[in-house]
């Protein structure tokens, strides 16, 4: 068994399904008895996140995704993104173009009346102020209203309020935070990220907005990781699954690949997560 | 970690094997350090053998290119691995290295 003298912390980025990978890393992890002393989450990683701070077993996590990423999330999308365009919904800034409710029925189903307190692990999660724009790191409370904040893709599902902030998707300041753990002092950061894919064909307006977007987002990935990589003070492992073709949102068929792949890119990591364990 | 230099045309080739992280990386800073605080500015780093690099690879890479750019020279890269292609283009190091398929191309950009 590794010496537990080095604090390591564990990152899950934003990515929507394919944080799913980070199932395949909790169990690679596991494997190795290799101790993680805090977590930090963003976005759909926060979800992944949360699990992992409380222990979930590996198979109870893939039994979540099925259960989180269904169609019915989208519920209302195209009704409600037509009338924003003829301008018989209007828009301001608690809206979104879907109805949230089968997004808060799904993360209450899984997420109850979980607090921060009651986790195994210590669990911070990365969320963004609507009308600032600020960073906001989420650590007490409902860990529901953390993830529900945390996962509000801005237009898409409407932002949350928490503690009197108007919150927003963390991975709109912050896809892969880092800074979280290095504030906090870790001296081992495994940081999983998931940058988007482009598509090469556009059929419509949203795919148009959807690839700019997609755009800023990696640049915003790659411009906070490399300074993050250079104010750590000592060890930042990261992982980069890669993925068979595209996954969307709702591939919950992926689910297993993604896994995989997740499990897989981390097993080629161990080897230098312990032996920086094992003689740092 | 093995660290090796050849001299080609002027450039130092430095090449290394194994992995770049916290534990290799201040000997590879102090080789380089050493050989830019000489005058050897002009160097190729031959990443062929190197399958993996943390954060720590990414400082000292950073720091070492500042220096020799400070002294009028580079610090170029050749035969980048792909694992440690994704961390450089993730980082935005492809945007401030100069990179090369190879050290003879590498050597010959020096001119």
């Amino acid at each position: 068994m590794p010496p537990k003298n080095k604090s390591v912390t564990l990152v899950i980025g934003s990515g929507g399904i394919k944080c799913a990978a980070a199932i395949g890393l909790w169990k690679v992890l596991q494997e190795n008895d290799i101790h993680v002393n805090s977590v930090v989450g963003c976005s759909g990683g926060s979800l992944y996140g949360a699990l992992i701070a409380n222990h979930a077993d590996v198979k109870e996590m893939e039994e979540r995704s099925y259960q989180l990423w269904t169609n019915d999330l989208m519920q209302g999308y195209i009704t409600n993104l037509k009338a924003s365009q003829d301008g018989s919904l209007k828009f301001n800034e608690r809206s979104g173009l879907v109805d949230d409710s089968v997004l808060n029925k799904t993360l209450q189903g899984v997420f109850g009346d979980w607090t921060f307190d009651g986790l195994k692990t210590p669990l911070k999660i990365a969320a963004t102020d609507m009308l600032t724009g600020d960073k906001v790191i989420l650590s007490e409370g409902l860990v529901f209203d953390a993830v529900r904040a945390s996962s509000a893709i801005p237009i898409i599902f409407p932002p949350w309020e928490v503690n009197g902030r108007l919150l927003i998707d963390g991975a709109a300041s912050n896809p892969l935070p880092i800074d979280i753990a290095i504030q906090d002092g870790a001296d081992i950061i495994i940081a999983m990220g998931f940058p988007l894919s482009y598509r090469s064909r556009f059929r419509s307006m949203t795919a148009v907005q959807e690839q700019l977007n997609n755009i800023y987002m990696n640049n915003i990935l790659n411009a906070t990781y490399a300074f993050y990589n250079l104010a750590h003070h000592a060890e930042i492992f990261t992982i980069l699954p890669e993925f068979e073709g595209a996954i969307s949102m709702f591939d919950v068929d992926k689910v297993p690949h993604v896994i995989e792949r997740g499990e897989q890119a981390t097993r080629e990591l161990v080897p230098h997560i312990r032996r920086l364990l094992e003689q740092g | 970690m093995n660290i090796q230099d050849i001299q080609k045309n002027g450039v130092t080739v430095v090449q290394f094997s194994g992995s770049i992280d916290a534990l290799t990386a201040p000997a590879i800073t102090e080789h380089l350090g050493g050989l830019i605080s000489s005058g050897q500015i002009r160097l190729v780093v031959d990443l062929g053998g190197v399958d993996f690099t943390s954060s720590a690879g990414l400082r000292l890479l950073l720091g070492a290119v500042k220096d020799a750019r400070a002294g009028g020279g580079d610090l170029r890269l050749a035969a980048v691995q792909p694992d440690v292609m994704k961390v450089l283009k993730i980082s935005g190091f492809t945007n401030i290295l100069k990179l090369f398929e190879n050290v003879d191309d590498a050597v010959a950009s020096f001119g």
